[in-house]
């Protein structure tokens, strides 16, 4: 049984449906890149999936459960890690830590031990104690990451994860989601890094203006529009990159004027 | 404190609330969240913080109880237990429903919580209750440093048994304001968005600083009036107003005697409190975090004004800036400074309640302290009290010098450094005309037609070398202190560096120009004659502020 399912999903605010009937099967221990335009509705099909939002038409259902009926359960057993770097930056990344552990029912001497290791394996140890305030994005974007897998969660999501990471915190990031695929865990991720989408993903989805544009692995993507890298194929389907010259063309020209 | 009363909050809950919710969750979130409040950056305390705060709300704290310490002891010099009981439950249930507003709405409109807390497994009903015991270990904390002076008071002057019953009392008018503020706050978020929900605290949050601010000057004022002797019989209306029930349930209690429309009053005061708030536990404050969750999705849209062909409308500041601006720089720098100061929340709450203490100056400074207030108005126009009028404005009026140079978003300030800009100056002029003209001259005018009225038309020369002495002053105050480009620095940090050396040059100016304009009254011409001078030091200051290169400006 797929660990994911969703079923004729759609989404409106207000009247402007923003997904327009996704259907998505995914299997336990893969990695997918979830990609799309801004605007595309890549963060709001995470936080269906996540449990946070509940008012959508369809089906969906994670790791079996209905995350409609049982968002709790579904939240306990996934790891959400968000694209802005929310977080409470008034508090140390122990201090926060510690409180998005206990919210995972984790106990605090587990906490502190995990902590610990954890910053200090993302050369945060040093500044442990300091109020997040000061913190670089990525930085924070660390912080959230420990957060949300602090729990060691079977499925995770994660909403831009590289957005503010430096070079080398790419590379750790891309190697531990490579790791966590090992250790049998499912991983969910939406990105605009394509050169990363490509080379990490087992399964690629592109979606634009609320529905499925392709889904495949990169190689059937690639065979199946005969273009060569990702970039190419994402914007033969989501823009067109004759329209993207044209434009190109005319933004000079107003330049030029 | 806080954890003192967290614990007994908690344990309290405890007892009444089993039901689907995880005590451990509880805890943590509101311990959490009581160490944010900590250390968040108070409205009322702003001007005070240099650096990270530790404590912030200790401070609040200790201002509190010290306006409950003016409540209290004008309240003991009142005998009338009415009067003196409903002044402080009025006091009570206005400085807490101000507090939650303008304090804590931060917390309440909050939606980072969405973000960080929803994702977590935590279910709805633990995660409402934790919301609740923060916001009671909250109210605690205020109740108890508004109320603690008062309530001794009460002790010495009424006796124990009052004394516990105000305990009471109080607590529910605690309970009925956070009512008010839910109801204030499900009204507005039914009418309108978020971002005018934030405009609309921030017009609260101004309100509530000038209430401090003015309230720490005419309360001790009104200290001497001991002998007013008001009694209040119950009308229709006396059962409208909450305060008023409180002090007819006290009075029944001090002369332990009660008939039927006190027991109504009674009644009144512990039912309506405890059935308002099992309402809004039921039935606002579900539909209210709906409402609140909803907030962080829907995108809103500040509408710009459209002319007939389609076109933006030119902003006022568009029309001013080439009248007063000799440069497109300048031009730049009085429009968007003009602007920021229009919508830059920070901005407006440290300015405006500045403004209102131009009037509580006048007032202190022209009706003197003591004398009858008719009879003061009738030797106003013999006096030379209108010079206050001229120059007074200026006090507050320089303060903004510094206060546009602050800006939350100041890393936004690379756009001057990066852009061909040979004299930065002209953006540090531009921005001075545009306090000197959006500000400033509004006010002179309002004090020129009112000394106009009083003085009559002998006044107009002096007005106009006022007027020109005020624009060198606060050009002179600008020029020699720190030159920052308009909204380029980050507040709190170096903010104050400084403030009292400026703060004693700029009276000595004051002072000296003051002075000098209130010995030229004596010789009927001397005041016209001085006026071009001043004109011309204008206009030197000016030309030097435009000219400023790179190296005169500080960052």
């Amino acid at each position: 049984m797929s660990i994911i399912q969703i079923e004729n999903l759609k989404k409106a605010y207000d009247t402007n449906y923003v997904l327009k009937g996704i259907n998505l099967n995914i299997e336990a221990g893969q990695i997918v890149g979830y990609i799309g335009p801004n605007g595309a509705g890549k963060s709001t099909t995470i936080k269906i999936l996540c449990g946070i939002i509940s008012d959508f038409e369809g089906e969906v259902s994670v790791m079996g459960l209905d995350v409609r009926k049982s968002p709790i359960e579904v939240k306990q057993k996934i790891g959400y890690i968000p694209e802005l770097a929310a977080l409470y930056d008034v508090l140390t990344p122990v201090e926060y830590l510690r409180f998005s552990g206990k919210l995972y029912n984790l106990e605090d001497n587990v906490i502190t031990k995990k902590t610990s290791e954890l910053l200090r394996l993302f050369d945060l140890h040093d500044k442990a104690n300091t109020r997040m305030t000061s913190y670089s994005k990525g930085m924070k974007q660390k912080v959230l990451l420990i957060s949300g897998l602090i729990h060691n969660p079977e499925i995770i999501f994660l909403d831009e994860p590289l957005s503010g990471l430096d070079a080398n915190a790419v590379i750790l990031v891309k190697e531990i989601l490579a790791q966590l695929k090992t250790a049998g865990k499912t991983i969910f991720y939406s990105s605009h890094i394509m050169d990363v989408v490509e080379k990490i993903s087992d399964r690629i989805v592109i979606i634009d203006k609320g529905e499925v544009k392709a889904d495949g692995s990169f190689e059937t993507l690639k065979a199946n529009a005969h273009l060569g890298s990702l970039e190419n194929i994402f914007t033969a389907l989501t823009g067109g990159s004759e329209q993207h010259q044209s434009t190109a063309n005319e933004f000079i020209n107003v330049l030029n004027s | 404190m806080d954890k003192l009363i967290l614990r007994f909050v908690l344990f309290i809950a405890k007892t009444f609330l089993k039901k689907d919710i995880d005590f451990e969750k509880l805890k943590i979130i509101a311990e959490t969240k009581l160490i944010m409040d900590r250390r968040r950056v108070r409205v009322t305390m702003k001007k005070q913080t240099k650096k990270e705060p530790n404590n912030q709300i200790l401070m609040t704290l200790i201002v509190y109880s010290i306006m409950g310490l003016f409540i209290g002891a004008l309240v003991l010099s009142l005998k009338e237990i009415i009067i003196t009981m409903t002044i402080i439950h009025s006091y009570v249930l206005f400085m807490m429903a101000m507090t939650l507003i303008t304090d804590f709405s931060s917390v309440l409109l909050d939606t980072t919580d969405n973000q960080i807390i929803l994702p977590r497994p935590v279910n709805s009903k633990t995660f409402f209750v934790a919301r609740l015991v923060h916001i009671l270990v909250y109210l605690l904390q205020f109740t108890i440093a508004l109320s603690v002076f008062p309530l001794i008071f009460i002790f010495i002057g009424y006796g124990i048994l009052v004394g516990f019953a105000s305990i009471i009392t109080i607590l529910l008018t605690v309970m009925f304001a956070v009512f008010i503020t839910y109801l204030l706050y499900g009204f507005i978020l039914r009418i309108s968005s978020e971002e005018k929900i934030k405009d609309i605290i921030s017009g609260f949050q101004i309100v509530m600083t000038i209430i401090f601010a003015v309230g720490f000057q005419i309360v001790p004022r009104l200290l001497n009036i001991e002998n007013l002797k008001v009694t209040m019989p119950i009308h229709w209306y006396t059962y409208l107003l909450p305060p008023m029930w409180m002090a007819n349930a006290l009075q029944a209690v001090q002369q332990l005697h009660v008939d039927g429309p006190h027991l109504i009053m009674i009644l009144l005061a512990i039912a309506l409190p405890i059935v308002t708030f099992w309402v809004m536990i039921k039935f606002l404050a579900p539909s209210f975090a709906k409402k609140i969750a909803a907030m962080g999705n829907a995108g809103t849209q500040e509408e710009i004004v459209l002319n007939k062909e389609g076109n933006r409308q030119k902003g006022l500041s568009e029309i001013i800036s080439p009248i007063v601006c000799v440069n497109k720089i300048e031009e730049a720098g009085f429009e968007m400074a003009w602007k920021m100061t229009a919508r830059d929340k920070g901005f407006k709450i440290q300015f405006y309640p500045s403004l209102a203490y131009i009037l509580v100056f006048v007032f202190i400074v022209v009706f003197k302290r003591g004398e009858d207030f008719a009879n003061t108005w009738a030797k106003l126009s013999g006096s030379q009290s209108f010079l206050w009028c001229v120059y007074l404005p200026m006090f507050t009026i320089s303060a903004a010098v510094s206060l546009i140079a602050f800006n939350e978003n100041f890393a936004a300030s690379w756009v001057y450094i990066s852009r061909p800009l040979k004299q930065p100056g002209s953006l540090i002029s531009g921005a001075l005309k545009m306090l000197l003209v959006k500000f400033f001259a509004p006010i002179i005018f309002i004090l020129f037609v009112f000394s106009f009225y009083v003085w009559g038309y002998k006044i107009i020369d002096d007005f106009v070398l006022g007027i020109f002495n005020n624009i060198l002053v606060f050009l002179i105050i600008s020029h020699l202190g720190k030159s920052y480009l308009p909204f380029s620095m980050q507040p709190n940090v170096n903010q104050q560096t400084g403030k009292f050396i400026r703060v004693i040059y700029q009276m000595a100016i004051i002072g000296s120009l003051v002075g000098l304009h209130y010995l030229a009254l004596k010789i009927w011409w001397l005041v016209i004659v001085l006026i071009p001078f001043s004109a011309a030091g204008c206009y030197f200051l000016f030309r030097t502020v435009q000219n400023y290169s790179w190296q005169k400006i500080s960052n």
